[in-house]
């Protein structure tokens, strides 16, 4: 528990030296907002359920960096060429994440990732699926949806 | 190094333009909830620039605190006041 | 260099917003076209901020810059996944190339 306010403590102290731009005037407002949002944060989400791995971290971003430059590239190329380049398609995918922020998390970056928008997250407990649309039948999707689980997975120290 | 911020941010400002009016267009309402998104992103993006070209480093903060608004508004429209727009 | 790597990057932000608004302008309904703006408005935002931050006078203000980007990315993700459930809710159809 500690560690973790430590921790987060430490991420909003940076957050608000950006946002000053490191500027040393304001402090005092500062560390009111910075323990403010520290005992926010332990209020709305509680430590221990889902704690990012920071060693994992490194890794996802790469991983969500690239993708998105493929992604944006992809669909940049789709639309020069027009709804010709299209195929879309609905797909039901089976989510092996736990329910919460890992779930929420996978639907959201998938909606980055090349080729597919979340739908919907139906997430019921032992039948956790995301209805995508994709953008091209023919898109290998799945696969690279399953690489992302494993990602986030990681993220968060659980198996997938 | 202005001058190409300008131009990208008078750049954008017709992608702008051109984008509002094709979601404006429709035909559903779901096309016309399309805007959101675009304010969030372009509308950064020009605020950003102009921060750069103009000199004001108040339109930084200014477009934070509008992505966050598009995420925030953008949800909570969907959620709660469409609900029940069953004529499309 | 760094000016004219910061250059470049706002060029290509550019292209990708150009290529969003096609894409608005040309896929054949709001799902397609979700996957137009998240994606590469979204690419585009970040090479601009990418680009500024290069120009930008202190550390923290080119961090600032790159802090935008991850909002925006989650205020997109977000509202376009409230868009294409309240699409796909109110019974909007995707189109497919063989029945038009």
């Amino acid at each position: 528990m500690i560690r973790v306010l430590w921790w987060r403590g430490l991420l909003f102290a940076c957050l608000w030296w950006i946002l000053a731009e490191g500027r040393l005037d304001g402090w005092l407002l500062g560390s009111i907002a910075v323990v403010a949002a520290t005992w926010a944060s332990v209020a709305l989400w509680p430590p221990a359920a889902h704690d990012v791995r920071l060693a994992a971290l490194p890794a996802f971003l790469a991983f969500f960096l690239t993708n998105s430059v493929r992604g944006g590239w992809q669909v940049a190329l789709m639309a020069l060429r027009g709804r010709g380049a299209l195929q879309p398609a609905f797909l039901e995918l089976p989510l092996n994440l736990p329910a919460g922020v890992p779930q929420v998390l996978m639907t959201n970056v998938l909606s980055l990732m090349p080729g597919t928008v979340g739908v919907e997250l139906v997430a019921e407990l032992t039948n956790a699926r995301l209805r995508l649309h994709v953008l091209h039948q023919d898109l290998p999707v799945v696969a690279e949806a399953r690489a992302l689980e494993q990602r986030i997975a990681a993220l968060f120290g659980v198996s997938a | 190094m202005n001058d190409i911020d300008l131009v990208v941010a008078l750049f954008l400002l017709g992608n702008l333009i051109v984008a509002l009016l094709a979601a404006a267009r429709g035909p559903t309402a779901a096309d016309r909830m399309l805007m959101a998104l675009l304010f969030g992103t372009t509308g950064t993006g020009i605020l950003v620039l102009l921060a750069q070209v103009m000199n004001i480093p108040a339109l930084v903060d200014v477009a934070l605190v509008l992505a966050l608004l598009a995420a925030i508004g953008g949800v909570a429209f969907a959620r709660r006041a469409w609900q029940g727009d069953g004529h499309d | 260099m760094t000016d004219w790597l910061s250059g470049a990057l706002l060029i290509v932000g550019a292209f990708f917003y150009a290529a969003g608004t096609l894409g608005l302008l040309r896929f054949p309904d709001v799902y397609s076209r979700l996957h137009a703006l998240a994606k590469a408005d979204n690419l585009g935002l970040g090479c601009v901020l990418l680009g500024l931050a290069l120009q930008a006078e202190s550390l923290a203000a080119g961090l600032k810059l790159l802090l935008i980007w991850p909002l925006a990315l989650a205020a997109s993700s977000a509202v376009a996944y409230a868009i294409a459930r309240r699409a796909d809710r109110l019974g909007v159809k995707p189109w497919r190339k063989d029945a038009p």
